[in-house]
């Protein structure tokens, strides 16, 4: 019997990933980037599934579109990913790529906030998200329950 | 079964006085046909024609002998519809008295309506249009759409333009509107103020020229994707006739490509466009390829989805003419009631 978990890997203190800004980080052996897109924290594999590209440090854009031809419109600033070697657009909220949502994703992984470390928290009496750490999710082996 | 590509022409100018006015039929008396710029001095074939089809003397055209057309084609092959695109077309829409190229596609449509068209109910017309001022070419199509065997609006590739820029947007609005598919075909590249038939200069001999070809129609192909010709008219079908049809697959890969890469350039592009080739794009299977070793054209038929895309044409009366039943045998017996017939009719909304 299999399973898994989910363990939170710290990336850095929240005041150190602001609004719009990435951080490329190596968690459990992989490159992960993490961004901040309006508040909330996403991480993408830092591969791109075209053609293996570090695709965390690619270009960030908004998503434009047009209702007829000749037309351009810029919507969702800052949460397009564009790679750096051919241009494949990625939803940075989801890892599905633009063109091909459906068929092509570069993996993400859950990430968020969880409280500072305990040694933070004995110090202060107030804990605030802005001392909280950004956390990537990833998936482990629960070998606990393998071993039972 | 249906012909998709053959060419008719007037035996002699004086065939289209009647259509004319004083004015225009003047001018034609007094210098003649426009003729295209016959760059290569040669074709292929016997005045580019079967060498077969001038039983009635070397100087008689078969292009010009509708009893010819009823008894090597429309009889002899069992065509049941056959969609003349004029003979006589480049010249005249090359040129530039763009009033004097209309009058004479209006003559041209007009005579071959009465003396073709009206002479054997097989035949269909793609109108002959003076393309190079798309406002005189709606007219023509307004003028003409209606009729019950026209079926398409004729383009040949060489054009001062690639033909998916927006000027030519009105003549696909009035294709649209009557139901007429746009039928395009290769001549009059590097002719007048066309550029010339590869982007890379002019080649020295016709066989050059005949193996070039699909480049240009890319360069159309390529302009109708991403100036968002088929958004804008999403009913409107186009059939590459002569085009050949092995590059497809690959072009299809490349375009896909592109769009990837570059789509927010041009974020109109709203889907792959192969997914655009594969709805609005109809390829003709003369000149009819045969690749080595011969079961390569299965894949090349998977690869542009033949089945939904291809087009029997014979090119009656050129020289490189493919009879329909030597096509046949090289189709899958599954594909063969699609290529013939069923293809044809679902991109010539007026086909009957």
């Amino acid at each position: 019997m299999s399973a898994a978990t989910l363990t939170p890997y710290p990336v850095c203190p929240v005041g150190e990933l602001p609004l719009g800004k990435r951080k490329i980080v190596t968690l459990k052996g992989r490159s992960i980037g993490v961004f901040n897109i309006g508040g909330r924290y996403f991480a993408l594999q830092n591969r791109c599934p075209h053609r293996g590209a570090p695709v965390c440090e690619g270009r960030l854009g908004g998503f434009f579109t047009a209702s007829e031809p000749y037309a351009p419109a810029l919507e969702r600033e800052g949460e397009i990913l564009r790679c750096p070697w051919h241009g494949w657009e990625f939803d940075v909220t989801t890892g599905r790529s633009v063109c091909q949502p459906e068929k092509v994703r570069v993996k993400s992984y859950p990430a968020g906030v969880e409280p500072p470390p305990e040694t933070a928290r004995v110090e202060k009496y107030d804990v605030t998200e802005s001392e909280g750490q950004v956390v990537v999710w990833i998936v482990t082996e629960n070998v606990e329950k393998l071993k039972s | 079964m249906v012909d998709t590509d053959v060419h008719h022409q007037v035996r002699d100018k004086s065939e289209l006085y009647p259509y004319l006015s004083r004015h225009d039929r003047q001018r034609l008396e007094e210098f003649g046909l426009p003729r295209n710029g016959n760059l290569y001095q040669s074709s292929g074939g016997f005045k580019g024609a079967r060498a077969d089809c001038f039983g009635a003397g070397e100087d008689v055209d078969p292009r010009t002998r509708i009893d010819l057309f009823k008894e090597k084609l429309l009889d002899g092959c069992g065509i049941d519809c056959a969609i003349l695109q004029g003979e006589y077309t480049p010249g005249v829409v090359a040129l530039m008295d763009v009033d004097y190229s209309a009058a004479l596609c209006r003559a041209y449509n007009d005579w071959t309506l009465e003396h073709w068209i009206g002479r054997d109910p097989r035949f269909r017309l793609a109108l002959t249009l003076p393309l190079q001022n798309p406002e005189l070419a709606v007219k023509e199509i307004h003028r003409l759409g209606d009729h019950p065997a026209v079926v398409a609006a004729y383009a040949v590739c060489g054009s001062p333009r690639l033909y998916g820029q927006r000027c030519y947007d009105p003549i696909y609005a009035a294709c649209v509107e009557h139901g007429l598919a746009l039928a395009l075909h290769f001549s009059n590249e590097g002719n007048g103020v066309n550029p010339p038939p590869t982007a890379a200069g002019h080649p020295s001999y016709y066989a050059e020229t005949y193996l070039v070809r699909p480049q240009f129609y890319q360069a159309h192909l390529s302009s109708f994707i991403f100036e968002g010709t088929f958004e804008k008219f999403p009913t409107l079908k186009v059939a590459f006739l002569e085009s050949g049809f092995g590059w497809v697959p690959s072009f299809r890969w490349r375009a896909d490509a592109s769009w990837k890469a570059l789509r927010a350039q041009t974020p109109w592009v709203k889907r792959l466009p192969s997914e655009y080739i594969a709805e609005h794009i109809r390829f003709s299977t003369q000149p009819f390829e045969d690749p080595e070793p011969p079961e390569a054209m299965l894949h090349l038929l998977e690869g542009m989805n033949a089945d939904k895309t291809l087009m029997f044409a014979s090119d009656f009366p050129h020289w490189d003419f493919d009879p329909p039943d030597a096509i046949s045998r090289k189709l899958p017996a599954a594909m063969r009631q699609r290529v013939l017939s069923d293809n044809a009719f679902d991109t010539y909304p007026k086909l009957k």
